[in-house]
């Protein structure tokens, strides 16, 4: 019975790992190598891929871009998604459900719709082709589903316990620093690993917002030619912009996948 | 002076309005118990001292000063919840300290008072530990350390104790006894149990449907009930409510003619009253005979609750030290006329 079950695991394990394993091959081959043997396995291992990525084609420049606006880009949002999802789950104040349900509403607009507005809007503020820019952008569009998530997480703690540190004398910005912020880690912690995928493997809002300077998935998109591409090239790109989130993966596997499971029971 | 005065004062949520112009004094010291059936406004109008509900309208005064918007913190009030409320990824220590951090408070004076309030309720060997590595009762003993360490001059307790198996809440209603004898601060204390509110309280005070009933020391209530309500309430198990008639002659209780008890009113002839009678009254060998049949027993050691049905269809519980009454079997019960307690069918007592 259990092979009913282990061999579509099998074959689902494979079509993951199989593309991971022709990246990496192929960007250990150079040009000729790949083009005639494009299946096999490297003969002649060469890292030249990876130095002309990282250099000639500014890799490690569009990397330090990425890595600097996913960073501000997730630290900006858990902070700002736990702010309001601790105040619509558990303060009274006027309007409150009519701003949860436009805020939810807002969830169902696709990127695409606003694009022109929001481009318009950027150059207003003077925001192109700065990192700044980009990080708010990320903010903006990702934010609805954070706060949302963060509301559902913080709805299900009681709220006696933000009565108990109102009778111990806290503020509401101190309530939040010091309980509902520790209390909804795994909820945060969801959000950071959902968050740091989207900005990093963005490339649509990234190509508005930075057209001088890159991040590594624009980078990546440019190293396709019209005509021809240097698959080598591209495959070493491919990988070094990948090593990042697969290192993140292998640190934070055991709180990734209990993140997944909170979003899954409470989300 | 009194410390804690309502006056009028009323709650409303969304236009229904569940506390009516309740007034009330609380004296300094005092121990002061809010009882009444789940929905009577007992935890509203605790949460309205504590500031944590608005009120709608009347006033509350504490020590002198008008509170009603006065900030939670700053009422000098500390309170113990119904779920303890602790903070989870905290420990004990931590938990306990909160407060006094939030204030800034040099860190010696924190930790004395924390060693303190650890001495007073035994948390010492636990001061590392975090809430969910605690059993119950020590949560519990946790949630009033953090409101000792703040040092207020009113506790406030919302059913602290329903969330305790029945061994444990004994203890630890013992406990917060003891612990009022010792620090001798202002407590108000909300239970939907009469038991609690009996054995801790200096003043009861009963709520019911967000109107005070009556307000008294524990044997006032007792003995001197204003209505058939309060009568009902206190007291286990609940005291029993005959029907009867007047008649010239005296009370007709079904086939049984009682005498009239002592009455500063004159009652008409034909005149539809309640009389009460507490079950542990029950329990004597002369005076009003009330047959009955005996439908169950329930023996608790020390004494049996007799469960009988009246010929009239009407049943009550005696409460009876030494029994061999059977289920089926036919029994005599005697009660004192002067013992009982008399009420118009509308609830209010006839004295």
């Amino acid at each position: 019975m259990h092979w009913v079950v282990a061999v579509p695991m099998a074959l689902l394990a494979l079509s993951c790992v199989y593309p991971v394993f022709f990246t990496v091959n192929n960007a250990l081959k150079d040009n000729k190598g790949y083009i005639l043997n494009r299946f096999g396995i490297v003969q002649d291992p060469s890292v030249q891929n990876f130095v002309d990525a990282w250099g000639r084609a500014h890799l490690g420049e569009y990397l330090f871009n990425s890595v600097t606006v996913t960073l501000g880009a997730v630290v900006l949002l858990l902070l700002t998604s736990s702010l309001a999802g601790f105040a619509l789950a558990m303060l009274r104040f006027p309007f409150r459900r009519v701003l949860f349900i436009v805020i939810l509403a807002s969830l169902m607009i696709p990127v695409q719709v606003v694009l022109v507005p929001f481009y318009r809007t950027m150059m207003g503020l003077g925001l192109i082709n700065t990192r700044f820019g980009l990080i708010l952008a990320y903010t903006a569009f990702f934010l609805p589903f954070c706060v949302y998530l963060m509301t559902a997480f913080y709805s299900r703690l009681p709220r006696e316990m933000v009565e108990a540190a109102r009778m111990d004398g806290a503020t509401l910005l101190q309530i939040w620093w010091n309980i509902m912020l520790p209390m909804g880690r795994p909820a945060l912690l969801t959000l950071g690993i959902l968050n740091t995928l989207y900005c990093w493997n963005d490339v649509l809002i990234s190509l508005l917002v930075l057209q001088k300077e890159r991040t590594v998935m624009v980078g990546i998109a440019a190293l396709r030619g019209e005509y021809t591409t240097n698959v080598p090239l591209l495959c070493a790109g491919i990988a070094l912009a990948a090593a990042p989130i697969i290192l993140l993966y292998i640190f934070f596997q055991r709180q990734i996948v209990d993140g997944i499971a909170v979003g899954a029971v409470k989300g | 002076m009194s410390q804690i005065v309502l006056n009028n004062l009323s709650k409303r949520f969304a236009g229904v309005e569940v506390l009516h112009e309740v007034s009330l004094s609380i004296e300094k010291g005092e121990f002061t118990v809010f009882v009444g059936p789940s929905g009577c406004g007992k935890s509203t109008l605790l949460r309205c001292i504590a500031g944590l509900e608005e009120i709608t309208s009347g006033t509350l005064d504490i020590g002198g000063t008008r509170m009603n918007d006065v900030d939670p913190a700053a009422r000098g009030l500390a309170m113990v919840f119904q779920s303890y409320a602790l903070y989870p990824h905290m420990t004990v220590a931590q938990n306990m300290s909160f407060g006094l951090r939030m204030a800034h408070r040099p860190k010696a004076e924190i930790d004395a008072k924390v060693a303190k309030a650890a001495r007073i309720l035994q948390l010492q060997p636990l001061l590392d530990r975090k809430p969910a590595a605690l059993s119950g009762g020590q949560r519990q003993r946790v949630a009033i350390g953090r409101a000792i360490v703040r040092d207020p001059d009113v506790f406030l307790f919302d059913e602290p104790l329903s969330n305790l198996d029945a061994e444990l809440r004994v203890q630890t209603r013992v406990e917060i006894a003891k612990l009022h004898q010792t620090l001798g601060n202002t407590i108000i204390y909300v239970t939907h149990d009469q038991t609690e509110a009996m054995t801790l309280a200096d003043k009861i005070v009963v709520l019911r449907a967000g109107r005070i009933e009556q307000v008294g020391t524990p044997m006032h209530l007792y003995d001197d009930p204003d209505n058939a309500f309060v009568a009902g309430f206190i007291g286990s198990p609940r005291m029993n409510f005959l029907a009867a008639n007047v008649t010239a002659t005296g009370l007709q209780l079904g086939q049984v003619t009682a005498p009239l008890p002592a009455l500063a009113t004159t009652l008409a002839v034909g005149q539809q009253m309640q009389l009460g009678i507490r079950p542990e009254h029950l329990d004597q060998t002369d005076g009003v005979r009330l047959p009955v049949t005996v439908e169950v027993v329930e023996h608790l050691g020390a004494t049996a609750f007799v469960h009988c049905r009246l010929d009239s269809g009407e049943t009550l519980v005696a409460e009876q030290r030494e029994t061999a009454a059977r289920p089926g079997a036919r029994l005599d019960l005697h009660f004192d006329i002067a013992r009982a307690r008399l009420f118009g069918t509308d609830g209010a007592r006839v004295r």
